[in-house]
């Protein structure tokens, strides 16, 4: 026993133990290891995908893309009307977004498990409904507004709308959860109601976070905006759905091509727009 | 009369959890600043936020005003609230709100949810801050964001946002416990000062027993829920400290 060891434990004093392998929890942790790994292999056994052919599929489509996608139809995508179409994406992106948003701020505060105005009740239906929005796919709400709607810009919107909401509801609900209680216990001290310490005590907490969320949400609404024309819900989406159809491939690759761009540039607004907002604090 | 008359108090916060408070009774009378002292865990901030139930007691009775505390319907508890200020260990203000909001923010009970949306108060509200503000100090502060104020400054605040109530009771809840020595003894005699300039009574919970015999007049010592000491502070001596503490190091 060395000095340092006999300074406390000496002769006659119990041993003091630890190890790392904790019984059960360790057992547990593994034997979850063990599961999902025989999971994997037998997922890729039962749905018999041949491995080594996966790996000569990545040359066969350099040869694909180089053949039938290459060049692409820039030329198509210069046109006006295919400008304009863009536009209708971008307008389709930024209203769905702002009704989802508006929608999304009493649902969030009745989500948020600490100042909803009843756990029993409004909180489980605030969550179920931000659950269902997210749960249907964007593409879903579109398909089932257009089945209802018609072609056009509305079910677009309306969809995004419903996709935004879900979107953006749980990040709020969440930011709302994480606020500091002190200033909320301080105005129920002075008598103020619930909306009133929604608006003083909450609200200042929030609203940074909240803009940033909110232009985030813009940005995803965007990405989603340009596949739910795909449906006939507006949009570029049906440009490409027609190219496609046609087996129109160079005109595809322009189309793919300009999403990409477009897609890239919102997200280097919406990330600088978000740093821009987090300095204010 | 006594402005607040608390009998037999009991409380826990959850049904199969410990009893906090084992029934505790005592009197608040006009012009009182009443101190509970106990150590940590002795339930000083459970009892002096059952007053205004912002936790429920199980059971007992809470008098204030002549009014009930304990039945009151939710309305009725925000009517009554509105005459309770609070102060409170840790500020509570809202730091990214201008010094100015964070004192009006008192007056939030009076105020209608259209005035509260746009944060349009009253010129006499706004006046009056004002004039708390000028008396605690803080005239040249008006617009800051309270999170640019030092530790004493932040506590000033939550004095006028408590006075702005026009209370008739004033819960302090170790209102100095995270300021310095000195600053505490600064913030500590401005609210004795103001308290007694506004006749306004106190029960203030309060770790420091020094501090605690210097400002107030009566002492409720609590250990574990139980009254260990009730009485005026002259009649508290080393001996009776040490039983409340129970050779906790003072």
């Amino acid at each position: 026993m060395s000095n340092r060891m006999a300074a406390f434990g000496g002769p006659g004093k119990k041993k003091l133990e630890w190890r790392r392998f904790r019984y059960p929890e360790s057992l547990v942790s593994y034997a979850g290891w063990l599961i999902a790994f025989t999971v994997v292999v037998f997922s890729i056994e039962y749905l018999n995908i041949p491995l080594d052919r996966i790996l000569g599929m990545l040359g066969r489509m350099g040869d694909i893309l180089a053949d039938r996608y290459y060049p692409p139809d820039i030329e198509y995508i210069m046109d006006m009307d295919y400008f304009g179409y863009v536009v209708e994406t971008i307008q389709m992106a930024y209203l769905g977004a702002l009704f989802g948003l508006i929608i999304t701020i009493p649902i969030a505060w009745f989500a948020s498990f600490n100042m909803t105005p009843s756990r029993r009740f409004v909180y489980p239906v605030a969550r179920l409904f931000g659950m269902s929005c997210r749960a249907v796919h964007e593409t879903i709400w579109a398909i089932l507004f257009v089945s209802i709607l018609g072609f056009g810009m509305l079910p677009g919107v309306l969809a995004l709308t419903l996709f935004s909401a879900g979107f953006a509801a749980k990040l709020f609900a969440e930011e709302i959860e994480r606020i500091d209680m002190g200033p909320v216990e301080a105005m129920r001290s002075t008598g103020a109601n619930l909306f009133q310490i929604m608006l003083f005590g909450v609200w200042p907490q929030v609203r940074v976070a909240f803009t940033g969320i909110a232009i985030y949400t813009w940005d995803v609404a965007f990405r989603a905006a340009t596949v739910v024309g795909f449906f006939g819900a507006g949009g570029m989406g049906w440009y490409l759905k027609r190219n496609v159809l046609q087996i129109e491939t160079e005109r595809v690759a322009a189309i793919i091509l300009s999403i990409i761009v477009l897609v890239i540039i919102s997200e280097a607004l919406s990330a600088w727009a978000r740093r821009a907002v987090m300095k204010m604090k | 009369m006594a402005v607040l008359k608390v009998t037999d108090l009991h409380a826990r916060y959850s049904a199969k959890g410990p009893e906090i408070l084992k029934g505790i009774s005592f009197e608040v009378e006009e012009n009182d600043f009443f101190a509970i002292i106990g150590p940590s865990g002795a339930g000083k901030s459970t009892l002096i936020r059952c007053i205004n139930r912002l936790v429920e007691p199980t059971s007992g009775s809470i008098v204030f005003d002549g009014q009930e505390v304990t039945t009151l319907r939710r309305v009725e508890l925000r009517r009554l609230r509105r005459d309770i200020g609070m102060i409170f260990q840790e500020f509570n203000l809202v730091n990214r709100m201008s010094v100015m909001d964070n004192v009006l923010s008192g007056r939030l009970g009076y105020t209608s949810n259209l005035r509260t949306l746009f944060r349009a108060f009253p010129r006499e509200d706004i006046d009056h801050a004002l004039s708390l503000l000028d008396r605690v100090g803080l005239i040249d502060h008006v617009d800051k964001r309270a999170d640019q104020l030092s530790g004493g400054q932040r506590q000033r605040v939550g004095i006028a946002r408590a006075l702005m109530q026009d209370p008739k009771l004033m819960l302090l809840d170790e209102p100095t416990s995270a300021l310095d020595p000195k600053i505490s003894r600064e913030v500590m005699e401005l609210i004795k000062e103001m308290a007694q300039e506004l006749k306004v009574p106190c029960l203030c919970n309060i770790h420091d027993v020094k501090l605690a015999t210097e400002c107030c007049n009566k002492i409720i010592g609590l250990q574990d829920g139980v009254t260990m000491f009730s009485g005026l502070t002259g009649d508290m001596n080393e001996e009776k400290l040490g039983e409340i503490y129970a050779m906790e190091v003072l």
